[in-house]
């Protein structure tokens, strides 16, 4: 686990180096645009974790090993703190390119009500006593709240793009310069490295609780 | 047993128990009463106002009222002390929430059938053209919110607060019913033609066979204790 | 547009905050259990002798599959264990509430 702590800090440092080093700045947004680098990979850790969250509920109930209910756990409250830095980075970096802390728009809002979904497995993890039945129930409720991501972005999405029925995923994004795309990697895998790292520590304090609680 | 039968029966006592006592359903209707007023209250005298927000008014009653209704699911049996029957009942359990949420569907087919008559007598809602489609829109989503609802409700039924714990994991889940039967039922009352919102009416189908099949794979685990 | 500075610092601010504060609450809570643990082993080498005669043959028929959900645990505790290890008492065995 060292390992993977320092190569986290590595990748730290590499993507600041990257974000505010290398990466050029942005001509319509300016330097504001350097939001970009912690926002979006967040949210891209936190589906990743998310999806960790989903193999580990259903591992879990195929075979009631309790690390892979510790991994789900720690992966889906893991992926809830990147949401929330998400969340709170795109308003601010809102408040200077759109004039408003909070708009209604689809990625913000989809976000959100992932967040939201989340933070109720997080809070049914809390309100059940038993530890048995609390890991076969959140192993149900983390399935349901997975594999409703995709609903959530579609219909949040088709919300807001107003009486047209959409052809594509999504529309064309527009071309990235190298550098910019380059950076944004680079800070993705350095908060993927952070986000493996406190998976893998938030895994090792609840297994050290269930063996205190006994 | 079959597991048909099965289900029918645990659907078929859910009914019968309704039906005697009418508990669930005069509650849930005189909510629905409730809310008629609230919104009305809420929202002011402005007809256009709330000619506008009709549809999310409609579907937000309907999602209030299976709050209500649907949390109540495993009630009857936490009660009267059945639930570890339910537990101990052999074979395949996920017939019981088959049954579960036919009992609900029905239930909830009446309160939304009454809820939309008083929104036409009250909000003075033009139906003409748009009845099948409604029809079909509050099956699809019926379909969906009681198939989470009766999943969550016999998740909650053992947890603590649950009664305010079932809407906080229900709602958020929903989200994807409720966007897309508001924006269907918007497109319905203004006279759009069903093809104008296939889209949607594709994703509430996609989330109805989503939550029943999550809800048919694991309600064994839930009902192992 | 103007660059906003303070905007971008306010952003890899609040990121930094939340996961430095994130990852030290995880290394109190390993530091904390990792100690509770050794306390609980050196008092469990020191009462060894006195109690390990008397549930050495509970320990072996109710936890030898089982090492998950119930651990062989020699602490002194206020109430006993119940039949599934599980340190808080069963419901039945409560005093009713007067």
């Amino acid at each position: 686990m060292t390992v993977l702590g320092w190569l986290t800090a590595l990748g730290l440092v590499a993507g600041l180096v990257m974000d505010f080093g290398i990466a050029p700045r942005e001509m319509t947004q300016g330097n504001v645009q350097r939001i970009m680098y912690v926002h979006v990979p967040a949210v891209w850790v936190a589906y990743l974790a998310f999806i960790v969250g989903l193999i580990g509920s259903i591992a879990y109930l195929a075979r009631r090993r309790p690390g892979a209910d510790r991994i789900a756990h720690a992966a889906c409250e893991v992926g809830t703190v990147f949401l929330g830095v998400n969340i709170a980075t795109g308003a601010i970096w809102g408040k200077p390119t759109w004039g408003t802390w909070w708009t209604w728009d689809a990625r913000l809002t989809s976000v959100s009500v992932v967040f939201v979904m989340f933070l109720a497995y997080l809070l049914l993890r809390g309100a059940i006593d038993d530890e048995e039945r609390a890991a076969r129930y959140s192993a149900v409720l983390g399935i349901v709240a997975a594999l409703n991501i995709p609903l959530v972005h579609f219909s949040v999405y088709w919300w807001r793009t107003l009486h047209q029925p959409p052809s594509l995923l999504k529309p064309g994004s527009s071309t990235m310069p190298p550098v910019i795309l380059t950076a944004l990697l680079v800070s993705f895998a350095a908060l993927a490295l952070l986000g493996a790292y406190f998976i893998v520590r938030r895994a090792r304090v609840l297994a050290l609780e269930q063996e205190a609680l006994a | 047993m079959t597991y048909a039968r099965r289900a029918l029966t645990v659907a078929w006592k859910d009914l019968l128990v309704e039906r005697r006592s009418k508990e669930t359903l005069n509650a849930l209707l005189f909510f629905s009463l409730a809310l008629l007023f609230v919104f009305q209250f809420a929202l002011g005298p402005d007809r256009e106002r709330l000619a506008a927000v009709l549809p999310g008014l409609l579907w937000l009653g309907f999602i209030l009222a299976a709050v209500l209704g649907l949390g109540r699911a495993f009630f009857v049996e936490h009660e009267n002390d059945c639930w570890e029957a339910l537990l101990l009942t052999p074979g395949d359990k996920s017939a019981i929430y088959l049954g579960k949420l036919a009992g609900s569907l029905a239930l909830m087919a009446v309160v939304e059938s009454l809820v939309l008559g008083l929104f036409v007598v009250f909000f003075n809602v033009d139906l003409t053209g748009a009845v099948a489609g409604l029809v079909l829109v509050m099956a699809l989503g019926t379909l969906g919110i009681a198939a989470v609802g009766t999943l969550f409700a016999a998740i909650t039924a053992q947890a603590r607060a649950r009664e305010l714990l079932f809407p906080v994991l229900l709602l958020p889940v929903l989200v994807p019913v409720l966007l897309g039967t508001v924006k269907t039922t918007e497109a319905l009352l203004a006279h759009e033609p069903l093809s104008a919102v296939a889209h949607w009416l594709k994703l509430l189908a996609a989330a109805d066979v989503v939550y029943l099949a999550i809800g048919l794979l694991t309600f064994d685990v839930i009902l192992e204790g | 547009m103007p660059d906003n500075w303070s905007f971008v610092a306010a952003a890899y601010g609040l990121a930094a905050v939340v996961f430095i504060a994130y990852g030290r609450w995880l290394r109190r809570r390993e530091h904390e259990l990792t100690a509770l643990s050794a306390s609980r082993a050196h008092s469990q080498a020191v009462r060894s002798d006195n109690t390990q005669a008397v549930r050495s043959d509970n320990s072996q028929a109710v936890r030898s599959d089982n090492s998950q959900a119930v651990r062989s645990d020699n602490t002194p505790r206020s109430q006993p264990l119940s039949e599934t290890g599980h340190p808080r008492p069963e419901p039945s065995k409560r005093p009713p509430l007067q």
